[in-house]
């Protein structure tokens, strides 16, 4: 068990024997220890980080407020759903600017999500004992986009339609479970009524939820690793 | 031998707690792969609001040879070739599933563009058959039936190219 895999993962020495190791448990817990226990100078520098994690958070809370305004009226139903699209636009008041403030704030996300990347790669950050928090970031990154082609859908307009048709039928290449997880995903043979529900609980809760919780795990690592405060 | 036994047999003797925790376990492990299972079953929709497969085209005496109709919410093409016999093929490109277009009507032999898909541009001749990539193979072709003086096309009846024309 005690592989660098294991290791990477799991924090805590076993088997857990004296005071020490058991206080050990308890600061290296996200719900318990969140905070670290010290915060180097360098390592808050703008330079060093460039913030780009903590943009790509700050552009996921938009996401999140400007998205739970958006629900409010849309209905994902055809024809429902590119009318409330149409009506955000031209009869809500400021729906325009919450639209484009959450389509804009997407494509940042995603944008900001790979330059994060990419100055973790180059600063090294990525190796021991950060390996399996730069897993969860590439988790984040895929989710980021998933979220983003999710939401893609929701318009319910040409582009959408046929973004999604093409996207889905690329599932449908994965040998033996392709046709069935793509049956699955659509709901249907071809893009309907099922297909725009389950986007849309994809969109709102399941992915976000799974994105909260590994952010947290993300955060909580950083802090442990002494990364940012 | 004989101590042998008695010492492994007292060795293979399971605890009380060993066996509650494969019993736990094993129950905890059934659950689980019962509720996924459940869950999958649960997500696969028993009955689907789609249109039947079916679709009526016609009457025959107004398609000219030569010519297409184009049916969008099925999305086949129902063709009528120079000498008078009708086939039916998907406009559902075999790649990613775009709708092909029809760019060339006048084409009469086999081996010229007559279909091409807009989406990642693979082109097909008027029979469906791949010219150009990256489609994997050529537009699916349904059968057709003539019933008084109307075409039934059968989207779920999916056949070769033999078998494809209905000659009139």
């Amino acid at each position: 068990m005690h592989s660098k895999v294991w290791d990477s993962i799991f924090r805590s020495k076993l088997p857990i024997n004296t005071n020490l190791d058991r206080s050990l448990v308890i600061f290296n817990s996200l719900t318990l220890h969140i905070h670290p226990v010290k915060v180097r100078e360098k390592a808050i520098k703008f330079s060093y980080t460039f913030y780009l994690g903590m943009i790509s958070f700050f552009l996921f809370i938009i996401l999140i407020v400007t998205g739970v305004l958006l629900m409010l009226y849309y209905q994902p139903a055809i024809p429902n759903a590119y009318e409330n699209m149409k009506d955000l636009q031209y009869v809500v008041s400021n729906g325009m600017f919450l639209r484009n403030l959450h389509r804009w704030a997407a494509h940042l996300m995603v944008i900001s999500v790979f330059l994060h990347m990419i100055r973790v790669f180059y600063a090294g950050a990525y190796k021991p004992p950060r390996e399996f928090n730069w897993v969860v970031g590439v988790v984040l990154l895929v989710l980021t986009l998933l979220l983003s082609y999710t939401g893609y859908l929701l318009p319910f307009d040409q582009l959408s339609y046929w973004a999604v048709t093409v996207g889905v039928n690329l599932i449908q290449y994965i040998p033996v479970i392709g046709e069935k997880t793509k049956f699955l995903f659509l709901g249907g043979h071809e893009i309907g009524e099922y297909t725009l529900v389950r986007f849309y609980v994809l969109h709102c809760v399941i992915l976000p939820l799974v994105m909260v919780l590994l952010i947290a795990f993300h955060f909580w690592r950083i802090r442990k690793d002494g990364g940012l405060h | 031998m004989c101590s042998y036994k008695t010492e492994s047999n007292n060795e293979n003797k399971i605890k009380r707690r060993k066996f509650l925790s494969i019993v736990g376990n094993s129950a905890t492990g059934l659950v689980t792969f019962g509720a996924l299972a459940v869950t999958i079953d649960f997500l696969s929709p028993n009955v689907i609001k789609e249109r039947p497969p079916k679709f009526k085209v016609g009457p025959i005496q107004n398609i000219q040879p030569d010519t297409f109709i184009y049916e969008p919410e099925y999305r086949v093409f129902v063709v009528r070739d120079g000498n008078g016999a009708f086939y039916a093929i998907s406009a559902i490109c075999t790649h990613l599933g775009c709708n092909v277009k029809w760019i060339d009507s006048n084409i009469r032999n086999d081996s010229s563009v007559a279909i091409a898909c807009p989406c990642h541009g693979s082109k097909f001749n008027r029979k469906g058959e791949v010219i150009e990539g990256p489609a994997p193979k050529g537009l699916q072709r349904f059968r057709i039936k003539l019933s008084d003086d109307d075409l039934i096309v059968d989207t779920s009846d999916i056949v070769s190219e033999e078998e494809m024309y209905l000659k009139v």
